[in-house]
């Protein structure tokens, strides 16, 4: 930036514009005050001194990882806010959520945001593993002592623990929408072969979903998930940089004329304090990058910024016109009528529904079938998928690469079963668990009154 | 690259601020503060701008610790505890006197007495007309439906709520109608009722927190609730359940809708024992009531009792008293199946013609050698019944 701006003098504030006023930002001058910015800075220091343009490139990421981190730091934020409101106890949780809805300032939005902010991000973070299979990010590309595959498992793991958190979460309102749809998730898990009965009771605390569940949810809800998803998340970044950054930066790497240079010494850390190697952005420093890269101050910080303020306003928006639903205390004597897990296990559901097959006087177990067999099924698949891939490093970084066709074509063939699935069990499925046409509308009974 | 991810910066920082911007409005402008300023405005003109003073801003709540209740009515409905204020309309009248005397606001609130959702600040759902509120506002619209002249008949199903085991409460006619005829009726001979009663139907103590769902709503035609179905199945009880042996009771509609509140009034209302200091927290029978169900019970005419023979039948040399009395007294039945049918009261027994053919065959299973039992006790009580008629004055049986 500092060198197509031409003279390093900056104007004198009198003579700016309105638009240069309002706008004014620091921006480094020079190649060691950019790298300073960064090294020096304890918030910063995770960015590398400059990204490749391919790597900022909404186009290749959607920025899609991104925005689930800013999606947690929300849910953090407004967590931590919650926790002082929110008590976890059954006589009293209820109680708490209709003070935050009425009583406490800015309540409602707080819960809303919170409530938004969280499927958002299961939403996110599923397109964004979506993304890094279709780009095949999840490969090796050029560089030495690669090993984005785990990088991959990291990121299952993360889309794991996302899921966990939004489950353990949404039994804490403990109204009847809570209660039953931790029933239907936990009751699958009771199918699970030899240790389901144990599963369910570790999970629930008991045999019924009652007090020793809710504390227990809440404490994995508020420390032990988030601590682990960060604890991930500090990893996985660290993983990207060990990697040479996003893998859209290999084939920059590649294809640009290196010049030769005597391997530089660097000094560089894995987890466990042994390496071995260099990493590829030491190999490309002396490559033709100036038109291929920015710095990170202020290229990458801007970006991040416009991310984050975007991904606010959005949140903000939704939590004000779409709220959090409320239902009726839970009540264990009654049971809703339909019963629906959290619309992201709804595919789980629909599974279930679809593999609980009568044949004569035999049932086939659906939830063994389609609630643990097939997710599981699927779960190897995706963690087996570096070692499945045939195609070359040519192939990592690129959108639907041909040597992947078939690969992102199986990929993409799944996931939209998922989401049909998903879509039957949000608006299809009625009383009864009958199905009906979204327009169509359900019976409905009446009241005492 | 730079110059345009500034101007989408500042678009975005923008929209940030114009969210916030309406946030920070609508949390300073809750829908109470209006109806505060215009309480403010009348009772400054009716009372004077010295008690206008006395009218406070911001969000009221009565706040309930041992009964779990919070209140927030009165951040819209000021004058509840304000006197001077009659005729004044809705949300800023006053509140009548003779209830409040018992059942002061500060120490009762409001959703006890009223229904609603307390802890709503906000207009629909302070008033529960909402979904996934169950206990909704009991006001004009109920009477309306229900095509009752007394607004607040409703608020008897909340009176009931405490003043359950009472034998009477003031100022809660229809709920001291549906005692008398639950007394009249003997509804005890079927159903428990305040934890007495038999068994050969439901289970009463909690009704009122039955789940509409599960219901057949399409005998009715013009109001579909449980209430409208409740008081449509008093009336006639085969109508809304084909199957049952409940019997007809002839009740108006007057009577069917007061027993149908007090119905809904059985709930589990956990209020705590500090807010009922002269209630009474159980149904105790009289010592009268008692006797006359031991001898129902253990007495010589038992076995009318354990074969529900005394649902339709009186027994009367034996003290058995039918709630519907729809048969005749079997006290008589030696002299009366003669007359009747033509036949002995064994043989009629044995081989049953008319209703009690029906009856035997579907409703009450007896072996032969239980008829021969209570053709043999019927021998009895009719002897009984002689004895009783030429010593009157004695009273040897219970009536």
């Amino acid at each position: 930036m500092a060198e197509t701006r031409g003279a390093p003098a900056v104007k004198r504030p009198e003579t700016r514009s309105l638009w240069r006023r309002l706008t004014w930002s620091w921006t480094p001058k020079g190649e060691r005050q950019a790298g300073d910015a960064v090294v020096r800075n304890f918030l910063l220091h995770w960015f590398p001194h400059k990204v490749s343009k391919a790597s900022l490139a909404s186009s290749y990421t959607l920025w899609l990882g991104t925005i689930s981190a800013l999606l947690l730091a929300i849910l953090t934020f407004t967590g931590l806010v919650l926790m002082f409101l929110y008590v976890p106890s059954v006589e009293r949780a209820y109680g708490s959520i209709k003070d935050l809805e009425y009583a406490v300032s800015f309540g409602a939005f707080l819960r809303a945001s919170h409530r938004v902010a969280a499927h958002l991000m299961v939403a996110m973070v599923f397109f964004h593993m979506v993304r890094v299979f279709l780009t095949g990010a999840f490969k090796n590309g050029f560089g030495a002592s690669q090993s984005r595959p785990v990088n991959w498992w990291i990121g299952l793991a993360m889309l794991l623990a996302t899921l966990f958190l939004s489950f353990t979460g949404y039994l804490l309102p403990w109204d009847q929408l809570a209660f039953w749809a931790v029933t239907v998730g936990t009751n699958i898990a009771k199918a699970v072969p030899l240790v389901g009965e144990q599963i369910r009771f570790f999970l629930l605390g008991g045999n019924e979903i009652h007090q020793s569940t809710l504390i227990r949810f809440y404490v994995l809800h508020c420390v032990l998930l988030p601590g682990f998803l960060g604890g991930l998340f500090v990893w996985h970044m660290w993983r990207i940089r060990k990697d040479g950054g996003l893998a859209a930066h290999d084939r920059l790497a590649r294809e640009l004329e290196t010049v030769d240079t005597p391997p530089a010494k660097a000094k560089t850390y894995s987890l466990l304090g042994i390496t071995s190697g260099r990493t590829v952005a030491v190999e490309t420093s002396a490559a033709d990058v100036g038109r291929h890269q920015v710095e990170s101050v202020p290229g990458l910080v801007a970006r991040v910024l416009l991310v984050t303020l975007l991904t606010f306003a959005v949140i903000s928006v939704l939590a004000i016109w779409v709220g959090a639903p409320l239902e009726e205390a839970a009540n264990p004597q009654v049971t809703p009528n339909p019963a629906k897990a959290p619309w992201y296990f709804l595919w789980l559901q629909e599974l279930v529904t679809v593999t609980t097959v009568r044949v004569g006087g035999f049932t086939l177990n659906g939830a063994l079938v389609g609630g643990v067999l097939v997710p599981g099924l699927l779960l190897l698949w995706a963690a087996a998928a570096p070692w499945l891939d045939r195609s070359g490093a040519v192939a990592a970084g690129v959108w639907f690469h041909r040597e992947r066709r078939l690969a992102n074509t199986l990929f993409l063939v799944v996931c939209a079963v998922l989401v049909v699935l998903t879509l039957i069990g949000t608006f299809m499925r009625g009383p009864y668990w009958a199905l009906f046409w979204p327009w169509e509308a359900w019976p409905q009974h009446p009241g005492w009154f | 690259m730079f110059a345009r991810d500034k101007l989408w910066i500042v678009i975005a920082a923008a929209l940030v601020l114009g969210v916030s911007g309406f946030l920070i409005w609508q949390e300073a402008n809750p829908g109470y503060l209006g109806y505060q300023r215009e309480f403010r405005r009348l009772v400054e003109e009716r009372l004077g701008p010295e008690r206008a003073a006395a009218v406070p801003t911001g969000l009221q709540q009565i706040w309930l610790p041992e009964a779990d209740r919070v209140d927030r009515c009165t951040s819209c409905h000021l004058g509840v505890t304000w006197q001077g204020l009659d005729g004044v309309e809705a949300p800023y009248g006053g509140h009548p006197a003779g209830p409040l005397e018992h059942h002061p606001v500060e120490r009762f609130g409001c959703t006890l007495c009223h229904g609603g959702q307390g802890e709503a600040t906000r207009l629909p759902d302070a008033h529960g007309w909402v979904a996934h509120w169950d206990d909704p506002l009991l006001d004009r619209r109920l009477a309306e439906d229900y095509r009752l002249a007394d607004r607040w008949a409703f608020l008897e199903i909340k009176c009931n709520a405490c003043h359950r085991y009472d034998r009477e409460i003031p100022g809660a006619p229809r709920m001291n109608l549906a005692r008398r005829l639950v007394d009249e009726k003997g509804c005890r001979a079927c159903h428990r009722i305040n934890g007495r009663g038999g068994s050969i139907g439901p289970d009463l103590e909690r009704l009122g927190e039955k789940n509409p769902e599960g219901y057949d709503y399409g005998r009715l035609t013009t109001l579909q609730s449980l209430l409208s179905w409740q008081i449509g199945h008093l009336q006639s009880p085969k109508t809304f359940s084909p199957d049952t042996v409940m019997p007809e009771f002839g009740f108006t509609r007057d009577q069917a809708l007061s027993l149908g509140l007090m119905l809904r009034s059985w709930t589990d209302v956990s209020i705590p024992i500090e807010l009922r200091p002269g209630v009474v927290l159980a149904d105790v029978p009289t010592a009268e009531e008692l006797e006359r169900e031991r001898i129902m019970r253990e007495g010589e005419g038992r076995f009318f009792v354990e074969k529900t023979c005394f649902i339709c039948h009186d027994v009367s040399s034996f003290g058995i008293q039918s709630a519907t009395k729809i048969g005749p007294d079997l006290a008589v039945a030696v002299d009366d199946v003669p007359r009747r049918f033509g036949r002995t009261l064994e043989s009629f027994l044995m081989e049953p013609s008319g209703t009690m053919q029906v009856v035997l065959s579907k409703q009450i299973q007896l072996t032969e050698q239980e008829r021969r039992e209570a053709i043999r006790l019927l021998g009895i009580a009719y002897q009984k019944h002689l004895e009783a008629l030429e010593a009157p004055d004695e009273g040897a049986s219970p009536q």
